[in-house]
């Protein structure tokens, strides 16, 4: 049994045509088969709502009377792109302002606008013959810009890894902040309900598929990018008139630590136009895996912890290495269902109606890493690997000595086994001294929770450790803590003095 | 139930909070606490039945106490029920209804502070 677009665009008409969500979908296909959901059944609605960094707006505020080519310009203090001249610009979510940082960007302005509210433009541009003026400053609202149109260049991901911490600190991410010792996960995605899932082939959309986004109706322009479909984690380029959108789909945010980024309401309805588009529509959230990844490590291949279906997640709980962890979206469920539940209603009321894809997406693509063409620096390169040592039992007078002798600053502590055990440094010894304590052991004046380097990290990512901490080395070691060297910030320096070029 | 107890220079200089729990024989829990030698305060959490007493015997010169109610303001309008707040708070302050809107519990609050600023909608602030 097949059934047309045009069937389905004649019965929005007449308003007999028949919507269900995502969510309702399996069981219906248990109840009446296949072919009896088909029959039934006309369009499912699909909905996610979550953070969508990878968004942004193209702006026309129309020329003013003496014209300008805008080159560098802000809008509330949010840098924007302005190299699409004369008077047009991309303001990205993710840009954070040059006065308030991270509490307000890309996004803010953008619901901002979506709210009615007036935002201030500032732009500069170097004067032209054709473009005499050289600066603006206007306040505008969005009626009163030609063009408000969202262009998202990578939304709503098929499936994400969910996020835990391993390492024994706390961590700021964009998947939130991620306590020490995985005791929490958080993950994004509506599962069943979100889009893609849906339609995993890409039998139904593809460029041009009337959606909802933001509020408004819009369209899939195409491909998104960093999309992987191949792999299960396709994502899609989006549109939609800003003018049309609320900021009840609309959401700015701020991820602590992280950044700015925009929470985008998308729902795509799924015509069902055969048997084979209505088995994917009929997926649960048993079905849908994904990857607990370990998002304490710097690396971009982060290691997968497990693997997970989304009806574990939405459980609340999800066991980890014996231990029952807690769990929590960053993404709105009950948001997501008002997508599907809005966007239902507009189909249901003839607002809305279906297209086929003008042009398909390829299902089977798969993303690539960056190829690095660039030489990538790694602590055990640029550590030094003769180093003193001292155990607990010592004396602090004898760390003095050692640190002399040894012209260093820092002195790890090691215990029979030669294991990493704590650090003292100069600072330390000089205290102990000028208290009179030069008789005391070792151990009782060490800093037992050392600062740590891996050999294969990055130096980059050193310089970060260092700078977080505040402290002048870091002590590379092993695995079963065994110390191979230490890593001075002096000999970063020599990065930018040239022993690093190639 | 948790009790803010706040102490001013008179109150820190005697092992009020040793002296309450000898005098009524009632456990509490210190959940959070800083002090000094001028003021300082304690988050303290006991049982429901034993707060009358408990209070009763903590209630002296220098010491000022007052039931900890609603620390937790959560701003429904900004808020989007994401759910974020649920696995960050180790209090098990936050949790989803069968709806999936977020229920806030703030008599589970020990003040850390920590929902309000990692709150992606800046949706959730602490009475002091």
């Amino acid at each position: 049994m097949y059934k047309s677009i045009d069937e389905i665009n004649e019965r929005i008409r007449d308003g007999s045509v028949r919507v269900v969500s995502a969510e309702e979908m399996p069981d219906i296909v248990d109840e009446l088969g296949v072919t009896g959901a088909l029959r039934e059944v006309d369009v499912v609605t699909t909905g996610t709502f979550g953070a969508m960094c990878s968004s942004g707006a193209f702006l026309n505020f129309g020329h003013p009377e003496i014209p300008i080519r805008m080159e560098k310009m802000w809008l509330n203090n949010v840098e924007a792109y302005a190299g699409v001249a004369a008077v047009d610009c991309y303001i990205g979510a993710t840009q954070e302002s040059t006065t308030r940082n991270a509490e307000y960007g890309g996004a803010h302005v953008i619901e901002d606008l979506i709210s009615g509210k007036s935002v201030e433009l500032h732009a500069r541009a170097k004067g032209t013959d054709c473009y005499p003026r050289t600066s603006i400053t206007n306040e505008f609202t969005i009626g009163e810009l030609n063009q408000a149109i969202m262009v998202n260049p990578r939304n709503s991901y098929q499936s994400y890894n969910a996020a835990v911490n391993m390492s024994d600190r706390a961590i700021k991410t964009y998947m939130g902040y991620l306590l020490p010792s995985h005791r929490n996960i958080t993950y994004s995605g509506a599962g069943c309900l979100s889009p893609l899932p849906n339609d995993p082939t890409l039998s139904v959309i593809g460029s041009g598929t009337p959606i909802f986004i933001g509020g408004a109706n819009g369209v899939v322009v195409g491909e998104g990018t960093q999309s992987s479909p191949g792999s299960g984690f396709g994502t899609l380029m989006t549109s939609g008139n800003m003018k049309d959108m609320s900021p009840d789909f609309i959401r700015a945010a701020t991820m602590t630590g992280y950044g700015v980024t925009m929470y985008v309401g998308v729902g795509i309805p799924i015509p069902l136009l055969n048997e084979e588009i209505v088995k994917h529509t009929a997926v649960r959230d048993e079905d849908l895996k994904t990857s607990i990844v370990d998002y304490g490590t710097p690396f971009r291949d982060r290691p997968v912890i497990r693997e997970v279906t989304y009806a574990e997640l939405k459980s609340g709980s999800v066991e980890i290495d014996g231990e029952e962890v807690r769990c929590s979206p960053l993404s709105s469920y009950k948001k997501a269902r008002e997508v599907a539940a809005e966007l239902k209603s507009r189909i249901e009321n003839g607002s809305f109606t279906m297209a086929l894809a003008s042009r398909p997406i390829d299902s089977q693509k798969r993303n690539k890493p960056m190829a690095e063409k660039g030489y990538v620096y790694h602590v055990n390169e640029m550590m030094v690997s003769t180093f003193v040592t001292i155990t607990g039992q010592e004396s602090v007078k004898e760390a003095a000595k050692r640190l002399l002798k040894g012209e260093t600053n820092h002195l790890p502590v090691i215990d029979a086994e030669n294991r990493l055990i704590g650090i003292v440094t100069t600072y330390d010894v000089s205290k102990a001294f000028a208290n009179d304590e030069q008789d005391m052991t070792v151990s009782e004046i060490m800093t037992k929770n050392v600062i740590t380097i891996a050999p294969d990290a990055p130096v980059d990512f050193a310089a970060r450790t260092l700078q977080q901490h505040n402290i002048g080395a870091l002590v590379v070691i092993d695995a079963s803590r065994h110390i191979l060297g230490m890593l001075n910030s002096y000999d970063l320096g020599d990065l930018v003095g040239g022993r690093g070029r190639r | 139930m948790k009790l803010m107890v706040e102490f001013d220079s008179d109150g820190v200089q005697y092992p009020n909070i040793a002296a309450a729990i000898l005098r009524s024989g009632v456990m509490v829990n210190v959940e959070r606490a800083l002090i000094d030698g001028d003021e300082g305060w304690a988050l303290l959490d006991v049982d429901d039945r034993d707060a009358g007493k408990f209070i009763a015997a903590l209630t002296r010169k220098g010491v000022s106490i007052r039931i900890q109610k609603d620390a937790v303001s959560h701003n429904r309008t900004d808020c989007v029920d994401c759910g974020l707040c649920i696995s960050i708070c180790q209090k098990q302050v936050f949790s989803f209804d069968e709806n999936w809107q977020l229920v806030v519990e703030s008599d589970r609050c020990v003040l850390c502070g920590r929902c309000a600023t990692y709150c992606p909608q800046r949706a959730l602030s602490i009475q002091k």
